[in-house]
């Protein structure tokens, strides 16, 4: 038995004029819970829909549990789903409604009775079984349809933004409880989200897609502390970006000249003075001292523009040098106030090869 | 000041009379009509400047029954509007999916097309679905009046079940068959009970047409194939008005019965099944 659950190979989607999923590779093991993560209108639901069987791919195959079932109809692939949009049943009960994939099943009434009424134990929604869909809160038909598609305990779990129809409390709340279940069950899902702190909180994996393309695969603190790109480093956290050149190289460390700075870097693999690289320092990791603070390395003088209180932390917008514009957020125990002459210590720089023009 | 300020509220409320007055007028004046039928068909030896009849009495409707054969009627129109029903919701199910759930090309036009037979004057419509159908010897059956029928009641159907299909959530059905129903099971426990207000919606309708249509059975119709309207219109020239009174009278109740029907059943909320949170 292989380690893979579901497996894209190469899956290829084209809609008139733009392509929603560009050879898309991804392997989910069995038991993890994958985030895919991505802006709005990468390709996201597409995946998921190439994956239930409801369109078809254009290229690419798809494999469950090793059995290849691109050619497979939707009915007989086995798989519970969260639609983003609840896509429950109007003219069911919620009872009826969490039944449905039992009574498809052909499973009998009592065993059924008792399947449902723990599925809807689970979304704390005992009280419930009689309602409509139209009778209940956005939050509670998002847990009814988080119940039908864990009744019958499917292998696969696929979830579309199930929370993207909530309040943020609800939302984290719900988080938990979805990770809670999956867990317990032992099952593989797929949770799609464009929220980063839903997707960093929730997954063992996550994968992030940008125009139909998978960018990186990694867990949290991969994709977190180690982003392959500038759009992933964008779109996970806040992040202070800097262009400039190699100016030298010395083992495992390199000097990098950019906007009149030396910033010491560790080096990248093949790199040769002259290269054009991109800095990248996230505000959490640049301290903040006193003026008088000695020179040392890649600590730099700096001026406050604008502070923000943000409570447990201050967020501090600086003026680096000649015109460079910082981002930083410190501890809110000690202030600097705007006009204020600062330095600043970078004690973790990274950067990857820039293009050249 | 006050004066003109109670001079305008006098006019206000002189409006809200008027308004008030000539909607009683007017429904009198719709009803009015009818009222003299009913009175009609229950007075007897109510003749020159009476207001009111001098007696009441049910012996026309007994007559109307006995001459006018209306059970026999009756059944003729029940049997034609039973089949008229039951094709134009068929063609109305498979067109209306058709206009609802694809991207025709030419959408519009096929629309329109099939919006014809009600846009023509019935009596052009009819003369040419007479001729036709003598030569398919279809006069005088209960199908051919019954498919006479069916040009304007199934336009009917289509529309009512095209907007239907369209108001059909595709998320839904997708949804059903991740929950793992195939195509039939999905039909059957999704899609029709979702379209089953409009069905019966497009049915009511389908039905008070054939059961109110005249012009199309009066080209169709033989000896066997009187329908209401029709048996109504010859007592007419039977002279008996009294008797042609009662019928109508008759003819009307189906028809109070299915808008009381309507009324009660066909909540609006009902017949779009909408949910929430969308
Ligand atoms: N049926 C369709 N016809 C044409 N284009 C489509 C269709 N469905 C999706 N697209 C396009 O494909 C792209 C990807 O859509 P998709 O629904 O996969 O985005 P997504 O990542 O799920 O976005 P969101 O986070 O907003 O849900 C979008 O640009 C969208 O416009
Ligand atoms: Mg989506």
């Amino acid at each position: 038995m292989s380690d893979a659950m579901i497996e894209f190979r190469e899956v290829t989607k084209r809609y008139a004029g733009l392509v929603a999923n560009d050879r898309l590779s991804l392997t989910i093991r069995r038991g993890e819970l994958m985030t895919l993560l991505g802006p709005s209108g990468c390709g996201k639901t597409t995946a998921l829909r190439c994956l239930t069987g409801t369109i078809r791919p254009d290229a690419g195959r798809i494999l469950l549990d090793g059995r290849d079932v691109t050619e497979v109809a939707t009915h007989q692939r086995e798989l519970g789903m969260v639609f983003q949009n609840f896509a429950l049943f109007p003219h069911m009960t919620v009872r009826d409604n969490v039944g449905f994939p039992l009574m498809i099943r052909n499973l009998r009434k009592e065993a059924r009775a008792t399947r449902v009424q723990e599925a809807l134990r689970l979304v704390r929604l005992e009280g419930y079984a009689e309602h409509y869909p139209r009778q209940l809160s956005g939050g509670q038909q998002q847990r009814v349809g988080l119940a039908r598609a864990l009744v019958y305990r499917p292998k696969v779990l696929l979830l579309d933004e199930p929370l993207s129809n909530l309040d943020a409390k609800l939302r984290e709340e719900m988080r938990f409880e979805i990770k809670e279940v999956v867990t317990r069950l032992g099952i593989t899902a797929m949770y799609v989200t464009h929220d980063q702190a839903e997707a960093l909180a929730l997954s063992d994996r996550v994968a992030i897609m940008n125009r139909g393309r998978l960018q990186q695969l990694g867990t949290p603190e991969e994709i977190y502390e180690t982003p392959n790109s500038r759009f992933v480093a964008e779109f996970i956290g806040l992040s202070n970006f800097l262009e400039g050149r190699v100016a030298s190289v010395r083992g495992a460390t390199m000097t990098v000249t950019a906007s009149g700075l030396s910033i010491h870097t560790p080096s990248l693999p093949e790199v040769a003075p002259g290269h054009k690289v991109l800095l990248f320092v996230r505000p959490n990791e640049i301290e903040i001292l006193p003026a008088a603070t000695p020179a040392d390395t890649n600590v730099f003088p700096a001026r406050v523009e604008k502070t923000t209180y943000l409570g447990d932390t201050m967020d501090y917008r600086l003026m680096l040098g000649e015109g460079v514009e910082l981002r930083v957020q410190a501890d809110a125990r000690h202030r600097y106030g705007a006009g204020e002459s600062v330095r600043l210590r970078w004690p973790r720089v990274r950067s990857w090869r820039a293009n050249e023009e | 000041m006050t004066l003109l300020k109670a001079y305008l509220r006098g006019l206000r409320e002189g409006w809200f009379v008027l308004g008030y007055t000539l909607c009683v007028c007017l429904s009198v004046f719709i009803l009015a009509p009818f009222l003299m039928i009913a009175l009609r068909s229950v007075g007897k030896g109510w003749f020159g400047k009476l207001w009111l009849p001098p007696q009441l009495t049910w012996d026309w409707y007994r007559w109307a029954i006995e001459v006018g054969n209306i059970p026999e009627v009756m059944k003729n129109t029940l049997i034609i509007g039973v089949i008229a029903v039951a094709v134009s919701t068929v063609i109305g199910i498979f067109a209306g999916w058709a206009f609802g759930r694809r991207q025709l090309p030419g959408k519009e036009l096929l629309m329109a097309i099939v919006l014809l037979p009600r846009m023509i004057p019935p009596i052009t419509y009819a003369l040419g679905v007479a001729k036709i159908f003598y030569t398919l010897e279809l006069v005088d059956t209960h199908l051919g009046v019954a498919l006479a029928h069916v040009s304007v009641c199934a336009p009917f159907a289509i529309l009512v079940l095209s907007a239907t299909f369209e108001g059909l959530d595709e998320r839904v059905l997708e949804a059903a068959s991740v929950c793992g129903a195939n195509t039939v099971k999905r039909f059957f426990y999704v899609v029709l009970p979702l379209i089953m207000p409009g069905i019966l919606a497009s049915m009511l309708f389908s039905f008070t047409h054939s059961y109110n249509e005249f012009t199309l059975t009066l080209l169709t119709y033989g000896p066997n194939t009187v329908t209401l309207p029709v048996r109504t219109y010859l007592a007419v020239g039977d002279g008996y008005w009294e008797i042609t009174s009662a019928m109508a009278v008759i003819m009307v109740v189906p028809s109070l019965a299915i808008l009381a029907m309507i009324q009660r059943r066909a909540k609006p909320e009902k017949l779009v099944g909408g949910f929430k949170g969308v």
